[in-house]
């Protein structure tokens, strides 16, 4: 497969300005950027470098100037090619149980053979270990779960895209190093193509096939494969090597 | 919790016990002197009157035949009024013009009484059942559309996209997100507008009787102008145990199945 082929995402001189009354913001500056199929990319940055706001911008949340193409095709509203996971626990719908929240999304497609939305749900439920849970409501879960549930939903709808804005940032360090081994895991199997929007170097290190660190106006100041191989651990080589890079990237404006 | 709740129940039990001593001492009392009996008539002859109102009835009819029609006009005006509110609001969803002027009518006719505007209304429909509808859902439509309207708005934005995000749009986002997601916000709606809606409905009837409908407030009047006033008391303990009947068996129900279930409220 060439190149171009293999592309999956490609963002063409990706503008944002927020507007206010008073005040006009530019959070991207024009960003270029493609991602090839099956990548894990971790995105890191500083708080207020646009990395979340590039995120909502592929999703279609965001209006924008430039271009995104995803699988080839233009995107400006959002869509199922695309599924974000946010940060927030509260993603699923409370009024629905685990399996509709799952099941759902794959109704409004238009598919109505409840076996199939079954199997489907059960076949998503099990990849994030969530068996058994079909019939709690969200709020009968804990923040891990939940996170979990989220991503089961992305999963069964098989986007060409998971966007995933620090979706493990509010949880307990065990839980989310539980999680990243999960994502890690399935995104292998499934050959998921994911943009991981997070600020910590370990998990970037943990669960990115590719890193890349944001400076204020979304510029892409590191932008490099991962050189370690997974599992990652804290004694693989170069693991020093790439933190202290990374590390250095972020604090790269603040003149130190 | 549960013992809590149980010592609450014998509490008020106690009081409603109490009361009735009250009332039957006073009864017994002839505290009033001879206006007594029209104030304060014996528990016993209420009882006996709560019996008669629906055995007997006034001149032939049965006290059943003015709640079924005071129900029917109630549930048709009940009806109208809930969906011509959730549409209202769902159009404010869309427009901001329209929310401004729908927020705007809102607040002016929320404050109008509808026995206020009976005059008018009756000019309009003539005396018939109409008049009662009318009164009925304007005394929900205005509450339900405020609940309503600040339910949509106060919709988490997390819901809003997750709802674009899994494909849903205009109509669908509106069904399928903004309103579960207030629920209790319509159902804080529910019980404002249909208590007004049930009180205006007993105000108007009074007011006008309509032969050709005759409803509680109808009945009611009758025994006032007979001066059966012990009738009239039991009429009033039907008109608080529909009350409580609705209440309890319908919106407390709602409640338990949606918000409750859904961790939305406690």
């Amino acid at each position: 497969m060439t190149e171009k082929q293999n592309c999956i995402l490609r963002i063409d001189n990706l503008i944002k300005i927020f507007d206010d009354a008073e005040t006009e913001d530019t959070i991207l500056k024009g960003l270029n950027l493609t991602v090839q199929r099956g990548e894990f990319m971790c995105i890191l940055g500083p708080s207020g470098c646009g990395k979340t706001t590039f995120l909502r911008c592929i999703a279609g949340f965001e209006e924008f100037d430039g271009q995104i193409y995803v699988d080839g095709h233009k995107c400006s509203v959002p869509g199922t090619d695309r599924i974000m996971v946010f940060q927030d626990f509260n993603q699923l719908f409370p009024w629905k149980t685990v399996e509709q929240n799952i099941q759902y999304p794959l109704k409004l497609q238009g598919l109505r053979d409840k076996d199939e939305l079954r199997r489907i749900s059960e076949e998503s439920l099990i990849k994030v270990k969530l068996q058994g849970y079909e019939r709690y409501y969200p709020h009968q879960l804990s923040g891990g779960m939940k996170q979990r549930v989220a991503i089961a939903k992305a999963l069964a709808l098989k986007p060409a895209l998971i966007l995933m804005d620090e979706p493990f940032a509010a949880l307990d360090a065990m839980t989310r190093s539980e999680l990243q081994e999960e994502v890690l895991r399935i995104s292998e199997q499934e050959g998921s193509t994911v943009i991981f929007v997070t600020h910590n170097i370990e998990e970037a290190i943990t669960l990115g096939t590719r890193i890349l660190v944001f400076q204020k106006g979304g510029q892409v100041v590191f932008d490099e494969k991962n050189p370690i191989k997974r599992p990652v651990t804290p004694l693989a080589e170069n693991y020093g090597a790439i933190w202290e890079k990374l590390h250095r990237a972020l604090h790269s404006e603040d003149g130190g | 919790m549960r013992k809590k709740e149980k010592k609450g129940f014998w509490i008020q039990i106690v009081f409603i016990a109490l009361m009735l001593v009250v009332w039957e001492t006073a009864a017994r009392l002839r505290l009033f002197g001879p206006r007594s009996e029209i104030i304060f008539p014996p528990l016993e002859a209420i009882g006996r009157a709560f019996v008669l109102n629906f055995a007997k009835g006034y001149g032939g009819v049965s006290l059943w035949r003015y709640i079924g029609n005071s129900m029917k006009l109630l549930g048709e005006g009940l009806l109208i009024g809930i969906i011509l509110a959730l549409i209202l609001s769902g159009a404010c969803m869309v427009s901001v013009s329209f929310r401004r002027i729908y927020s705007l009518v809102i607040a002016v006719m929320d404050l109008l009484p509808g026995v206020a505007m009976l005059p008018v209304v009756i000019i309009i429909f003539g005396i018939s059942p109409g008049v009662i509808v009318f009164l009925v859902v304007h005394s929900v439509l205005w509450p339900m559309s405020r609940n309503v309207l600040d339910g949509f708005l106060a919709v988490p934005r997390i819901y809003v996209e997750a709802g674009k995000n899994i494909g849903l749009r205009g109509i669908s986002l509106l069904l399928g997100v903004y309103l579960p997601a207030s629920v209790t916000y319509v159902i804080s709606g529910l019980k404002v507008g249909w208590a007004r809606a049930w009180r205006g409905l007993i105000s108007a009837e009074m007011i006008f009787g309509i032969a050709s409908c005759p409803g509680i407030g109808l009945y009611i009047n009758q025994m006032r102008v007979n001066l059966n006033n012990a009738e009239m008391y039991a009429t009033l303990l039907v008109i608080i145990i529909i009350g409580l009947i609705v209440q309890y068996g319908i919106l407390v129900p709602i409640e338990n199945r949606t918000v409750k279930k859904w961790g939305m409220s406690r």
